[in-house]
């Protein structure tokens, strides 16, 4: 596939990512069809932490599934990397959530058959691979769940969850980590650690991390901020803070009042 | 309340339908054992009617199986035939064991239901069996013969045909003058052989004297009932006999013959019952299964205003719908099983069709056993549905596992006094009575078993897990089954049962053959063997004529034959009846063909009233070598002296007579020869010479060593294909029960299956994880149902030994290899669709999945 791109595309792919162009995504068919994104067109850079906002039913998970590869695409191409994502089967998906993919999901992040360092080691150990020992450690100490390891995910409190998920996210080091509310579910102290940690790893180790979030606040850790709104990109940030960020949000909420469909 | 449980039913047919095939499984084989039986029953009823169809009164011996039954002499069976009201008599001169041989290659045509019957000249005076073509025999030389009987002895009339007489316990050559056949244009009514002899020739040869009768058939005239007819015959009767109506006379008969199809029915109530038992399990986790998916379902009716009764009701009310739809289904398989029993059955034996019985009482039995298994299967699933608080309607609420304590507790209660009386009954040396205090120890040791096994699920799966859980997909999978223990074992119960069985039989048997194969082989010096009929008569009235050895010792390179006659009907010691029987034989000879060790007096060739016994029946008896008892033989009561006891080894042991003993036994016939060759020979050839010898005898087998030991071992290799069978009816519902629990597991675990989708795990991958889950849920039931087989096995096998049953404990490793094996395929197959739900899972919807 990537021998098969024409030469200006792997030039821009080398320097992103992933990359979204022209996709839609479209449910259902007739009158109960739902355009859920609408040619939308992103890159998200290299060791970058953007994040995706909008109202709900923007298209924003959607767009982040598609990204990541969970959710086909209705017309239109994703890359990961310099891999085409569109159009990969089931073992490409596989091999490319394997190798190229971290995730945060909101909530059970964890399967509680195992410890905390089973739990982070899980992807490698699904792909056959060695941890990298130095890496693993340094991961580890960035979140700070040193004393916790042997722990198992419900002898953990929410937050420490939180902080597992992203070191197995981390751990493999993937080309980008997809997180998706990641602090959805938690206070705003172990949000913030979260955050923080997310921030950390964009900062110190390059980790190109792209979070899709309502909260004005976790928005502003990123470096970046795309705002959807209807299935399109509307509007975007660089340098976010809360403020800016609502102020965006709220000029959406008044641009798109009259004739929204969703 | 009704209403919401019946809907419900429906939602959940896929998993009931799980339990309803427990249940349709064991209700379809009672509701089998029944009908066949009984239709078995009408057909021969239908039979034997047909045999007495014109008769009135049927006037036979008291006790026909006695050694002297009594006979009608020709002056009685006048007076009876003078009895006001008779038209018509049918006298009988019959014996069983008249067996011709085919003309074509000197085969006997068939070991049983072959009948002689002697006939007087004249047409049969009730009309059931008719002249074809020629003639009544009307000389001793001359048979006729039905057309059946013809057919199958591929023989013509004026043809000569080679018979079996049973008293002379020799071969005749007989000319057949005539070919008759039954009333209707049938050549037989059940596939019977039947040769008809010259009448005086057949009293001659069957009672020893003519003029003899073993009964009579009458005929009524108009106007005189049967019941009228037999009260005045009875009037008449000499002692000895008695008279029934044709109607009676069918009904006994078919009864008679009925116990011999028995064996088919216990089998199949055998599977029922095992099937019953394993069901109860299923049903009972299909039932947990199906309360904790509805909680919150259950804590709305309880928040609505609806009482933990009526909770409990509902569920029981759904076990009861499920049980009427198991059972109903169950009975229609059954009468098939039946239908398709019957078709096997009358392939073998012609019989006149008489349509399947249903009886009122299969039906009820039916729902019975359906109903009962599913209610109590359903009664602690329904309490803990009643248990649900209803605020479980508003949020989750964490019903923690309990602890594995209290259980474990109760489950050792049972074990380990289990344990105690089982090698109590294997190492004390407590004779007959061993076997019911194993019996006991044994059942408390398995109910203990299965309610430790939630304790052991966990262990013993990593254990296995270690060895089969390679990579994280298979790690994964271990991790999954050893996670809810109690799950685990109550999926693994139907394993567990059906494994123990067959453990402790294959054990048992093993044990059995491998003693017997090296007492054989090491110690005896008997090359050849020759053996009645194993469903021979053992009282010498069949098998073959010891006179037939002495061209046996003719033959190049036998060294000696010995013949061992057997009784088993009517023999007492010391006043003891003996259900094992008494042997004739020379014992000196014995003692240089078998190894038999005096342990008091001398075992020498013995003469008239003298006996030898062994070590146990001695001590039982209280006979040491000098006493003088009364031993029962055929009825005849003589003193005995002891001459020596032996120890009893698993080949010879028994109370043993000499040879002069035989004028008591019922019949003159050896039941078993031994032959001892000189030494190099070959006895191949030897067994090819004694089987052309022994042809005149039918069901008689020529063999070597290793056919003996076959032999003696093949009613156990019986018993162990039975269990088997057995076996694979608990695995099919295993499986259905793994299935189940897989299912559940995957619908509980959606995410779980979602998230490592997501962190990289292929379709096969989880396709392997859910396997490795299966198979070592049935692999750990097999471990724990082999650990307790083989161990009971062996308790009883020790207990056996100290009777001297057998001589070592063998461990069929081949055949647990092989359960083993048959426990994995079935875990493999279990998984599949779970497998493959699993596998179809989209990754997204999977995680978002509530």
């Amino acid at each position: 596939m990537t021998t098969a791109a024409p030469p200006l595309i792997r030039q821009r792919a080398e320097t992103s990512a992933a990359r979204a162009s022209q996709v839609w995504k479209v449910y259902g068919t007739g009158e109960a069809q739902v355009v859920a994104l609408r040619g939308v067109d992103v890159e998200l850079e290299r060791g970058r932490f953007t994040a995706i906002m909008g109202p709900s039913g923007s298209g924003k998970s959607t767009l982040m599934h598609c990204l990541a590869g969970l959710d086909s695409v209705s017309r239109g191409q994703v890359f990961v990397g310099d891999t085409e994502v569109t159009g990969l089967n089931d073992a490409g998906l596989t091999r490319l959530r394997r190798e190229k993919i971290g995730f945060i999901f909101q909530q059970f992040n964890l399967l509680p058959t195992l410890t905390a360092q089973e739990n982070i080691l899980l992807p490698l150990a699904i792909a056959g691979r060695k941890p990298d020992q130095q890496w693993f450690q340094t991961v580890i100490d960035t979140v700070g769940l040193g004393d916790r390891l042997g722990h198992r995910p419900n002898q953990l409190s929410g937050g420490q969850q939180q902080r597992v998920a992203c070191a197995r996210a981390l751990v493999s080091r993937p080309e980008v980590v997809f997180a998706d509310e990641p602090t959805g579910n938690l206070d705003s102290r172990s949000g913030a650690e979260v955050l923080g940690f997310l921030r950390r790893s964009v900062t110190e180790y390059g980790q190109t991390i792209v979070m899709v979030t309502h909260d004005a606040v976790a928005a502003s850790y990123a470096d970046r901020v795309i705002f959807l709104a209807d299935g399109q990109i509307v509007a975007e940030l660089t340098g976010p803070t809360p403020e800016r960020v609502l102020d965006t949000l709220k000029s959406l909420d008044r641009t798109a009042q009259p004739g929204t469909e969703l | 309340m009704i209403k919401a449980s019946l809907r419900g039913l429906l939602q959940r047919k896929l998993r009931l339908s799980l339990a309803v095939f427990a249940i349709v499984l064991s209700v379809a084989f009672l509701a089998g054992s029944l009908v066949l039986s009984d239709t078995l029953n009408a057909r021969f009823t239908a039979l034997f009617s047909t045999i007495n169809q014109n008769v009135s009164v049927v006037v036979q011996a008291k006790d026909p199986q006695a050694v002297e039954p009594a006979r009608l002499t020709d002056a009685q069976l006048r007076a009876l035939s003078e009895v006001d009201g008779v038209r018509a008599v049918s006298p009988d001169v019959s014996a069983q064991g008249v067996i011709p041989f085919r003309a074509t290659d000197g085969e006997p045509v068939s070991a049983d239901a072959a009948l002689g019957f002697g006939v007087d000249g004249n047409d049969d005076p009730l009309g059931l069996v008719e002249l074809r073509e020629g003639r009544w025999p009307t000389a001793e030389g001359e048979v006729a013969i039905t057309a059946h009987t013809a057919e199958l002895a591929k023989v013509k009339r004026g043809e000569q045909l080679k018979v079996y007489l049973p008293v002379l316990n020799e071969p005749r050559t007989f000319t057949v003058v005539g070919v008759a056949g039954y009333s209707g244009g049938r050549d037989s009514l059940a596939g019977e052989v039947v040769v008809m002899f010259q009448q005086s020739f057949a009293q001659q040869t069957f009672y020893g004297a003519t003029g003899l009768y073993g009964g009579a058939s009458f005929a009524a005239e108009e106007g005189v009932s049967d019941d009228a007819l037999k009260q005045r015959i009875a009037a008449q009767l000499p002692d000895g006999f008695k008279a029934l109506t044709g109607q009676e006379s069918s009904e006994e008969q078919s009864a008679q013959v009925g116990v011999l199809f028995d064996v088919f029915k216990y089998i199949l109530i055998g599977f029922a019952v095992v099937a019953g038992v394993v069901g109860i399990f299923l049903i009972f986790n299909t039932f947990n299964i199906i309360v904790a998916q509805r909680t919150r379902e259950l804590a709305l009716l309880r928040a609505l205003g609806a009482g933990w009764g009526q909770v409990a009701g509902s569920v029981l009310l759904e076990a009861l719908v499920v049980s009427l739809v198991g059972a109903t289904v169950g009975l229609a398989a059954g009468i098939g099983v039946a239908a398709a029993g019957e078709a096997a059955i009358t392939s073998e034996v012609a019989l006149p069709s008489a349509g399947l019985v249903v009886a009122p009482l299969t039906v009820i039995l039916a729902y019975l056993l359906g109903v009962v298994v599913t209610l109590v299967a359903a009664f602690v699933p329904a309490v803990r549905a009643s248990s649900v608080p209803p605020v479980a309607a508003m949020r989750d609420v964490v019903r923690p596992d309990k602890s594995l304590t209290a259980l474990s507790i109760v489950g050792a209660v049972f074990a380990l006094p289990g344990v105690g009386l089982v090698l109590f009954g294997a190492f004390a040396d407590l004779g007959g009575t061993a076997f019911l205090v194993l019996l006991g120890g044994a059942v408390l040791v398995f109910i203990g078993a299965l309610l430790l096994s939630p304790l052991l699920a966990r262990p013993i799966v990593r254990g296995l897990g270690a060895l089969v859980g390679r990579g994280s997909a298979g790690n994964l999978g271990v991790r999954n089954a050893a996670r809810n223990p109690r799950r685990t074992a109550v999926t693994a119960a139907a394993i567990i049962i059906g494994v123990t069985v067959i453990g402790m039989t294959a054990t048992v048997v093993q044990s059995f053959k491998t003693s017997l194969t090296d007492i054989m082989g090491d110690n005896i010096g008997v090359e050849v063997m020759i053996q009645a009929s194993v469903t021979a008569a053992p009282d010498g009235r069949q098998g073959f004529n010891p006179k037939a050895l002495e061209q046996v010792r003719a033959i190049p390179g036998v060294k000696e034959a010995a013949a061992w006659h057997f009784d088993a009907l009517g023999v007492s010691v010391a006043g003891q009846p003996q259900a094992f029987g008494i042997f004739a034989t020379d014992v000196g000879q014995a003692a240089r063909m078998f190894p038999i060790d005096a342990t008091d007096g001398t075992i020498r060739t013995l003469a008239a009233q003298e006996l030898v016994l062994d070590d146990n029946i001695a001590e039982t008896l209280k006979l040491k070598a000098g006493d003088r008892t009364p031993v029962v033989i055929g009825g005849v009561t003589r003193d005995y002296t002891v001459v020596g006891v032996y120890r009893a080894t698993p080949l010879i042991q028994g109370i043993l007579v000499g040879e002069p003993a035989v004028a008591d036994f019922p019949g003159p016939l050896a039941f078993q020869g031994f032959v001892s060759l000189n030494d190099g020979v070959d006895a191949a050839p030897v067994v090819t010479q004694i089987e052309t010898i022994m042809k005149d005898y039918p069901g008689v087998q020529v063999g070597d060593r290793q056919s003996y030991v076959d032999q003696a071992t093949a009613s156990y290799d019986f018993l162990l294909i039975a269990v088997q069978i057995l076996l694979l009816v608990a695995l099919v519902i295993a499986l259905l029960g793994i299935l189940n629990t897989l299912v559940l597991s995957i619908v509980e675990r959606t995410r779980e299956l979602g998230l490592v989708r997501a962190v990289g795990l292929s379709r096969g991958g989880l396709v392997w994880m859910v396997t490795v889950e299966s198979v070592l849920i049935t692999v750990f039931g097999v471990f724990l149902g082999l650990a307790l087989g083989v161990g009971l096995g062996a308790a009883f096998t020790k207990a056996l030994m100290t009777l001297e049953f057998a001589t070592v404990i063998a461990i069929p490793w081949l055949e647990l290899a092989q359960y083993l094996l048959a426990a994995v395929v079935a875990g493999v197959l279990a998984a599949v669709i779970p497998a493959r739900m699993a596998a179809r899972l989209n990754v997204l919807d999977a995680i978002s999945y509530e």
